[in-house]
């Protein structure tokens, strides 16, 4: 059974979104819920399943696809990616649970097109063939399409969904780019990402493949200066969609898996391209929160922020930077998903996420607004979340390799923290004064169930993070010596 | 030396189906003609072109993908019969089947007036696209194409759907007479060519033409010839005149998807002009492909000022041929392999958004944008199959396109670098814009009288649209048959190429 379980994880989803239009269209949801709860315990069992100390990847499966340009099936994990699996089922979890009441009209378009987008999430953290990780990529933009343009939050999110997709797929166009060409750099082309990783480019295909890889994952990422869409899409997604957008990070993960080991010696050769952007998106980000006056736009910053710092930490080339890296953006998946989700709820209960039209809002709900500061907090990385040991290990790395980018990533850390706590003051604190405020009703089970899975994660990880960090160790550590070579 | 080789139908047993092929439309027609106006008419329509895919089926397990050579051959030299299929010319075949039976469904659940006439037409239309496709004289594909572009104008004539269409139709008379023209023109300089290298006798069957092709300047002129006569018919950048005022007024869907859901021009090109004319075509690579590159972005920009969805749509199809002949003139094994996929993606993905097109022209009796709206809430099926087309000629995952897309960026990497690939790329993601803008304000955007009450999807548009839908995602998802149909093909054309 282990050996498909990946492909099972894989396909539960688009079983579920063909069975939805047999069944009559209220069910739906329902549905909807027992596959993402199914597929969750599908990605906790790979946890198990997985031995740390074996060898690097594991559930390995390998059909044949197109023969003619030898394009293969091919899905594995190893410890860069495993953790990935289970989190992006919690966060589709927590996403649907955000929109539970929020479809009327037709449901089952709705639930089928979020089970494919999950699919592709899970399938793009899966992939270990190149065109086979480029077809889930590129699958993921048709549901967020519709999604956004049909069920968006603001008038304008039809405008803001044909954007995204558009600089998307042109961000797509470097991608492929650069896997055919690793494809033809080979005496026989293959896409396979195995073979690849084992064979040494030249040099100049190096930076070529690089620098492809660099556009292509740094607008998804997004990297300043590629992250123009990301603002409006925060603000014009439903939340649900922001959060998994924003939560799980396929940019930075695309860049620890192809662009870094498939071009070791551009990418050694241009660090100080990977720290410089990584440093800029840090300090963008970091100022950014300060100028937000939307809790949304405020968290999407504070995201940016993270996810140069991660890069920044890449730049190293070391396995505690890996290490760092993946487990931070781990650890955001699910805080910065969870903050999303939790600001879908307030939402929908005063109709705004501006701290001008919030204030006091802590007064009415003190389990949101006190869920919500535990989330923020991982999110800017205090000592005891989930995301502490990650940064930490990224800020040692950032400050062995790039001195002063490190200093200066302190310094914008600092600043987020700050932006984002005043930006908490502004929206929970003080007098409440509109009415909806003042009415508005605190969480209800449904959403509290949510709320005590994110909580615990982000506490148990963060007071004992050893077990995680040991299943990501190997692999990093093996990430970082196929760099040195 | 003419590099060609065939094996004739009775050495592979059986019958000789590329005859009963082309007869078989053509009598399904004489039958459906008889039959006037009467319901019988209708059923043996779709019975005939249904039987001419099951006979496209049987003929494409009957052929040997696996190597290069002409099959079926039947020959009957006194008329200069000459007619073959290979793993190229399979393909357009399916095509052409696959979309003759989807307009006669979708004929019926448009309510046209005198079916049975129009089905009629529509299989001597068949009958003209499978003559094509099949032979490998030029002088009976002049005829063929001539048949063809008959019944087209008969169509356009009959079924005409708006007042401007005289002016259409004189266009599309013009521009394709003018296109046979030239195209005849080319033959009878290739013949000549023939009749001095073999002392008189003329011949324009392609296996003696190759044999004897024109020298220098008159290769040219024969390469120019059937290259312009060809690039009206596909239609190419900057000789597309004729086709926005057809799919405007015209009739809707069945027109255009006979004039370009078949890419007869670029099979032409594939079959005859490649192997007929190779110095001429090596020395105006450059500049076939410079034009090609042009035309990607302006018709590309000129789909952006559209405001009707059908002119749009034309000047979709007139940017993604672009694309095709770039496939095709990076004379490279991939990139010949990608631009017959291609073909056949693009193909059924504009025949499908042609269909929804005049699905939502029923209901609302115009196609102008801006008395388009919110369509998404009355149709949604309709609207996400235009969707799905939309993105398959953008070559999204799961699409032809998609592997047809990996072929042709290869070849033109192995060519013309990487600069001229991302432009080629590009021309795609402003064809994603354009068609996404269009879907948008058709479908998604708020009207002023909020969204019209509108009909519900009925059970044949469901089928129509799901065939197309099915046969495009089911090729997408398993395009190892088809690439192995076309391997061989390609590889012994783009061989011709290598100095």
């Amino acid at each position: 059974m282990s050996g498909h379980l990946l492909s099972l994880l894989l396909f539960l989803p688009v079983l579920g979104a063909v069975v939805i239009w047999m069944l009559p269209a209220r069910a739906a949801r329902g549905l909807t819920a027992l596959v993402m709860l199914a597929t969750l315990a599908a990605a906790t069992s790979v946890l198990v399943v997985f031995d740390p100390g074996g060898p690097r990847f594991q559930l390995l499966e390998r059909v044949l696809w197109v023969a003619s340009l030898n394009v293969h099936y091919q899905v594995g994990v190893d410890g860069l990616s495993m953790l990935f699996l289970p989190a992006t089922a919690l966060v589709f979890l927590g996403s649907l649970v955000a929109n539970w009441n929020l479809v009327h009209d037709a449901p089952r378009l709705h639930y089928s097109l979020l089970l494919l987008l999950q699919c592709a999430t899970l399938g793009i953290f899966c992939a270990l063939d190149t065109v086979l990780f480029f077809f889930f990529w590129e699958l993921t933009l048709l549901p967020v399409y519709i999604l956004l343009a049909r069920w968006g939050a603001t008038a304008g999110s039809v405008r803001v969904a044909a954007r995204y997709f558009l600089i998307m797929l042109a961000g797509g166009v470097p991608l492929l780019l650069a896997f055919v060409l690793l494809a033809c750099s080979q005496s026989v082309p293959t896409f396979d990402l195995l073979a690849l990783l084992a064979a040494p480019l030249p040099r100049s295909t190096q930076y070529a493949v690089f620098m492809l890889c660099l556009v292509g994952f740094g607008v998804k990422v997004p990297l300043v200066p590629l992250h123009t869409w990301l603002p409006q899409f925060a603000l014009a997604a439903p939340g649900s969609l922001t959060a998994l957008l924003v939560g799980l990070k396929v940019g930075a993960y695309g860049l620890i898996r192809f662009a870094i080991p498939l071009a070791p010696d551009a990418a050694q050769d241009l660090h100080w391209l990977l720290a410089g952007l990584g440093t800029l998106t840090l300090i963008y980000g970091a100022v950014g929160i300060l100028a937000q006056s939307n809790l949304r736009v405020g968290l999407a910053c504070a995201s940016i922020c993270h996810v140069g710092l991660a890069v920044l930490g890449l730049a190293a080339f070391t396995a505690s930077g890996a290490q760092g890296a993946v487990s931070l953006l781990l650890s955001f998946s699910v805080a910065t998903g969870g903050a999303f989700v939790l600001l879908e709820f307030l939402r929908q209960r005063t109709g705004s996420t501006d701290i001008n039209s919030l204030g006091g809002a802590a007064k009415t709900m003190p389990l949101l607004a006190s869920g919500f500061l535990i989330c923020g907090l991982a999110g800017v990385g205090m000592p005891g979340t989930s995301s502490f040991p990650g940064e930490f290990m990224l800020i040692l790395a950032a400050l062995w390799s790039h001195t002063g980018a490190g200093m200066a990533a302190l310094f914008g850390l600092a600043i987020a923290a700050a932006g984002f706590l005043s930006l908490y003051r502004k929206a929970f604190f003080g007098p409440a004064t509109r009415r909806q405020v003042l009415e508005a009703e605190d969480l209800r089970p449904r959403e509290w169930a949510v709320l005590v899975i994110l909580i615990t994660l982000i506490g148990a990880i963060g007071l004992y993070p050893g077990p995680w960090l040991e299943i990501v160790r190997p692999a990093a550590e093996a990430w970082a010596a196929g760099v040195a070579r | 030396m003419s590099g060609f080789s065939e094996i004739l139908w009775f050495e592979q047993g059986g019958l000789p189906l590329l005859a009963i092929l082309q007869l078989l439309p053509l009598g399904g027609a004489a039958i459906v003609f008889a039959f006037k106006e009467r319901t019988t008419a209708v059923v043996a329509g779709k019975a005939f072109a249904l039987a001419e895919l099951l006979l496209c089926i049987v003929v494409s397990s009957r052929i040997n993908p696996a190597s290069a050579t002409l099959q079926l051959a039947e020959r009957f030299a006194p008329l200069g019969y000459h007619v073959v299929v290979d793993g190229l010319s399979i393909v357009f075949l399916l095509v052409a089947a696959l979309l003759t039976v989807l307009m006669t469904f979708y004929g019926m659940s448009r309510g046209m007036i005198s079916p049975g006439r129009l089905f009629a037409v529509l299989l001597v239309a068949e009958a003209g696209l499978v003559g094509m496709l099949v032979t490998l004289n030029v002088a009976w594909f002049a005829l063929f194409s001539a048949l063809e572009l008959w019944a087209v104008t008969y169509l356009l004539r009959r079924w005409a759907s708006s007042r401007a269409e005289t002016q259409a139709l004189a266009r599309f008379v013009q521009y394709q007479a003018f296109g046979l023209a030239l195209f005849v023109a080319g033959c009878l300089v290739l013949g000549w060519g023939h009749a001095d290298a073999r002392g008189g006798r003329w011949s324009f069957d392609l296996f003696e033409l190759a044999g004897a092709m024109p020298a220098d300047r008159f290769q040219t002129a024969a390469f120019y010839l059937l290259f312009y006569g060809l690039a009206v018919r596909t239609p190419l950048f900057p000789l597309h005149g004729w086709l926005p005022n057809m799919a405007q007024h015209g009739l809707i869907a069945v027109a255009p998807a006979l004039m370009v859901g078949v890419k007869v021009g670029i099979y032409a090109m594939l079959r005859f002009v490649l192997p007929l004319t190779p110095a001429a075509v090596l020395y105006w690579q450059p500049y076939v492909i410079g034009f090609a590159m042009a035309g990607v972005f302006f018709t590309a920009a000129l789909a952006f000022q559209q405001t009707n969805l059908r002119r749009l749509l034309a000047f979709a199809v007139v940017s993604h041929t672009s694309l095709l002949v770039i496939g095709v003139f990076s004379l490279h094994e991939a990139g010949i392999q990608g631009a017959v996929l291609l073909a056949a993606n693009f193909g059924l993905a504009v025949t499908g958004m042609w269909f929804v097109v005049g699905f939502v022209f029923r209901r609302t009796g115009t196609t102008e944008l801006d008395e388009l709206s919110g369509l998404f809430e009355r149709i949604p099926f309709l609207a996400i199959a235009f969707l799905i087309f939309g993105l398959a000629i953008v070559g999204m995952p799961g699409t032809p396109g998609f592997d047809a897309a990996h072929l042709i960026l290869e070849a033109s990497i192995d060519n013309f670098g990487a600069l001229s690939t991302v432009a080629a790329a590009l021309g795609n993601v402003a064809a994603a814009g354009f068609l996404l803008w269009a879907f948008q304000r058709a479908f998604l955007s708020q009207g002023k009288h909020g969204s019209p009450d509108v009909d519900r999807t009925t059970p044949m548009e469901y089928l129509v649209c799901g065939i197309a839908l099915l046969a495009m995602l089911v090729i997408g998802f398993f395009t190892e048959p088809w690439l192995h149909l076309t391997e061989a093909a390609s590889q012994s054309l783009a061989a011709r190429f290598v100095q």
